[in-house]
């Protein structure tokens, strides 16, 4: 009908109406598969103008295949999608964008070698008579930066940037568009206290708009801050939606897990014995690590705590021989290592985490087994002369994925297919293939959920009452403080404090996080 | 209804059908190939250009599973080629010496054979040693000693080939007869495959090259001697393609400066057509006894078509490049 129809007309009214007071997006029975897995199924799942919907759920719950789903990287098997009153048939990435749809994933969509303004403007750059029109973009960037409050410099390249860092550029782009329903997948995972707090300023801005949020985070803390509404899904389903007044932290943990935890923490009994490690001026040739000395005992946790880019992970990797040493000591079991290297550590019972578990801690293509394995092919029950033993092998892993609870517990199956906790937990099999007795976890529990959490906590318990050293380094607080029994407060390259006994908490800790100058070594 | 169910339906269908396509693509190509063929020339399906395409697959697989030792860590041969060429003309000079001299055939055969292998451990041994000790791009370095040996193999031959190679080790590595029925170049394929099965499963060789491969930086924090392991995978690379080449060298007779010609673009072809990705980490000996199948009926075909030997230069390059293609498509999708 080509007339307006007074009839017509205001159905349409009533429909636009009908549109902006309905939810800003809802599903209905979505359901995905993928090969052998079902990930999402039949989950109802809404999203109000200017509320942050919380995603709470263990790795492998679904929470990543329904923000893929939203944000159109693959469609869904079965159910309804209705964005802003309107059926979505098939969506897009692109689509999704330019529909307002923007998310922020955990995994960085961002091309090392460009700047970070190049990044910000990936695909969407701004031209003037077909040329790119740099000052505009210097400008527009500029602009979004000091929005979010971020530290970031345009013209950086972004391969020089900490994982911090990267993941403000990756929020930056969100917000370079006209946001109408924002996806953030654990934002603050490796932000600073600062700079997660002006995230939340923001959101908080972004929500008087009447902008919709979705939000997954592990972090109880953040999600009390700032949810609204929160829904727990747990193996693929949907177990319930609640308003986040009504729950409480184990409320929360309950509904996710299934099970009852009553506290996250263990308390793990340290029983100090000798110095297995000792580090003594050491200093690297990068300077991310200047002139540090500290000890790690047998039976006790020594954590290594402090900000983002303090260099506590460089600390622990260059005693693995992954750093370029300057000057300094190494010493094992009291005696020197010359040329720190992982495979001469291995060798002498000590065994590095790495943070980073896809860049450099598995093989994800490969299968569980080899991956668990790959640091014990020099011991005669892996192999014998060069070649393998794969039935000790199998066997031996198996039983190691098993006592790791392994989900699901298929030791062939390519590393790729496992969720982020279950991911840690092959990691970790490593520590258990061969004799170690000095262990360094490198933010062991950064992106993984609770249930999995308190999992590799167990784990450090149990291989702390077989007498060995562990060397926790983390960005976490709560966890460093927590489960260590000394500390060490790394700031800008050095160690300047260290916390013993009823030290160990925040008051303590945190004034040495921010000091304002390059202080003397605290000790 | 026109809502998401009934459209991402079999939209998820056609997808897992584009996987499986994928896994079947190459044999079901094979298929179609031999029988469109057959249409129009019946003599490809006959016994005896079956027999004979397996002759020639035996050479294509040996050169591909040289390859398929270096692409699994990510890197690959440029030099295969006129190495080979190189080993040929070497062998085929020590044994012509020798002959000259009266030696016993038994010396002959031993001095052809170490000439040759010599010249492809020393290949493998510098490719490996730039890309390995000193971390220099695979393609670089493989450029530049593909140059090397081709000056090489042209200098110590004069130019020309080299004749008069003695018809023992011919016997004795290409028309001998040993089993009735089964070629000795098939023969040694078939050594060579299951060895290779073994070296890359049940060693840690071969189990340190997939996780290099996959993962470098994994594979070092992890403690894998990466560096010794790389080495060993360009030498086992040179040292494989200098046994094919006195294996061509015993089939022709003569040492052949200009032997190796396209073997380089065919090896690496073959491998990558079987599914050995170039992205590193990814194939075996099943892939590449397909991919020499296939590169070897391609080529039978078109002889039996009589497509000229340029036009099937251009073929072969298309083909490599739809199969890098089809390579990146296996590993986004599969």
């Amino acid at each position: 009908m080509t007339f307006a129809d007074p009839v017509q007309a205001g159905v349409s009214r009533a429909a636009q109406a009908a549109r902006d007071s309905g939810p800003l997006l809802r599903l209905t029975g979505v359901s995905k598969r993928f090969p052998g897995v079902l990930a999402l199924s039949h989950v109802d799942f809404d999203l109000r103008r200017g509320e942050v919907h919380v995603l709470f759920g263990e790795n492998g719950a679904g929470k990543s295949t329904l923000i893929n789903i939203i944000a159109g990287t693959y469609p869904p098997d079965e159910g309804e999608f209705v964005y802003q009153g309107e059926t979505i048939g098939r969506l897009t990435p692109h689509t999704a964008r330019e529909l307002g749809i923007s998310p922020v994933f955990q995994e960085f969509s961002l091309v090392p070698e460009l700047t970070v303004e190049q990044n910000l403007f990936l695909g969407r750059e701004l031209t003037r008579a077909g040329v790119l029109d740099r000052a505009a973009m210097r400008a527009k960037a500029r602009e979004v930066i000091d929005l979010l409050g971020f530290d970031l410099t345009p013209g950086r390249k972004v391969r020089d940037l900490s994982r911090a860092h990267q993941q403000m550029v990756e929020i930056a782009k969100a917000f370079l568009a006209d946001v109408r329903l924002l996806i953030l997948d654990e934002p603050t995972a490796s932000l600073t206290e600062a700079e997660a707090g002006k995230l939340f300023d923001l959101v908080s801005k972004l929500k008087a708009k009447g902008v919709g949020i979705i939000y997954v985070s592990h972090r109880m803390r953040e999600i009390k801050q700032i949810a609204d509404r929160i829904t727990v899904l747990r193996d693929g389903r949907k177990i319930t939606t609640v308003e986040a007044a009504d729950v409480s932290e184990n409320d929360l943990v309950e509904l996710m897990t299934g099970r009852k935890i009553d506290v996250l923490f263990p308390h793990i009994e340290a029983r100090p014995g000798e110095k297995l490690l000792e580090v003594e001026g050491l200093t690297l040739v990068n300077r991310t690590v200047t002139d540090v000395s500290f000890y790690a005992r047998a039976g006790e946790i020594t954590g290594v705590a402090g900000l983002v880019g303090c260099g506590k992970s460089e600390l622990v990797r260059a005693v693995y021989g992954l750093e370029l040493i300057e000057s300094g000591e190494v010493r094992l079991g009291g005696e020197i290592v010359a040329h720190p290297s992982p495979a001469g550590l291995l060798k002498r019972g000590l065994c590095y985490f790495p943070s980073d578990r896809v860049a450099e801690g598995l093989a994800l293509g490969r299968p569980v087994r080899e991956n668990a394995s790959m640091t014990a092919l020099d011991l005669p029950a892996f192999a014998r002369a060069g070649i393998l033993r794969r039935g000790g092998e199998r066997r031996a892993v198996q039983s190691i994925a098993d006592r790791l609870k392994l989900r699901p517990p298929h030791i062939e199956r390519a590393v790729a297919n496992f969720s982020g906790g279950n991911r840690q937990k092959v990691l970790l099999a490593r520590g258990l293939t061969r004799d170690i007795n000095v262990y360094l976890f490198d933010e062991p529990t950064v992106g993984i959920d609770v249930g999995a959490k308190t999992e590799v906590y167990a784990l450090m318990k149990d291989i702390l009452a077989t007498g060995a050293a562990i060397v926790l380094v983390s960005s976490e607080l709560p966890e460093v403080l927590h489960l260590s029994h000394r500390v060490y407060v790394m700031h800008r390259s050095r160690i300047v404090a260290e916390l013993t006994g009823a030290d160990i908490n925040e008051q303590e800790a945190l004034p040495h996080f921010f000091r304002e100058h390059d202080a003397e070594p605290g000790r | 209804m026109t809502d998401a169910a009934s459209l991402s339906a079999p939209e998820a269908a056609r997808r897992s059908l584009v996987g499986w396509l994928l896994v079947l693509s190459l044999p079901l190509l094979m298929a179609v190939m031999e029988l469109s063929v057959y249409a129009v020339e019946p003599r490809v399906l006959s016994l005896r250009n079956i027999v004979n395409v397996l002759d020639q697959a035996s050479y294509a697989f040996v050169f591909a599973s040289a390859q398929m030792m270096v692409i699994l860590t990510r890197g690959f041969d440029l030099s295969l080629g006129t190495s080979v060429s190189t080993v040929s003309v070497a062998s085929a000079l020590a044994m012509t010496g020798l002959v000259a001299a009266g030696a016993p055939d038994a010396l002959v055969v031993a001095a052809g054979l170490i000439a040759g292998l010599g010249v492809g451990a020393l290949v493998g041994l510098f490719n490996g040693g730039f890309v390995a000790g000193l971390g220099i791009n695979p393609f670089v370095v493989t450029l530049g000693s593909l140059n090397i040996c081709l000056g090489l193999s042209t200098t110590i031959s004069g130019g020309g080939p080299v004749f008069n190679v003695p018809d023992v080790f011919s016997r004795l590595f290409y028309n001998g007869k040993l089993m009735p029925g089964v070629s000795i170049p098939i023969m040694i394929a078939v050594l060579i495959g299951l060895g290779l099965y073994f070296l890359l499963n049940h060693t840690t060789f071969g189990r340190s090259l997939y996780i290099i491969g996959n993962n470098p930086r994994a594979a070092r924090v992890a403690g894998l001697p990466s560096r010794r392991y790389l080495m060993f995978a360009y030498l086992a690379c040179s040292l494989l393609a200098a046994f094919g080449g006195l294996m061509l060298t015993a089939r022709t007779g003569s040492g052949e400066p200009n032997l190796g010609g396209s073997l380089m673009l065919e090896s690496i072809a073959a491998a990558v057509i079987g599914g050995v990705s170039l992205q590193g980490g990814v194939g075996g000996v099943g892939a590449v006894v397909f991919g020499a199948l296939f590169v070897t009926m391609l080529s039978n075909s078109m002889d039996l078509l009589e497509v000229g030997g340029y036009v099937q230069q251009i073929l072969l390059g298309c083909v490599i490049i739809i199969a890098i293609f089809l390579d990146r498509l296996r590993q986004t999708r599969a």
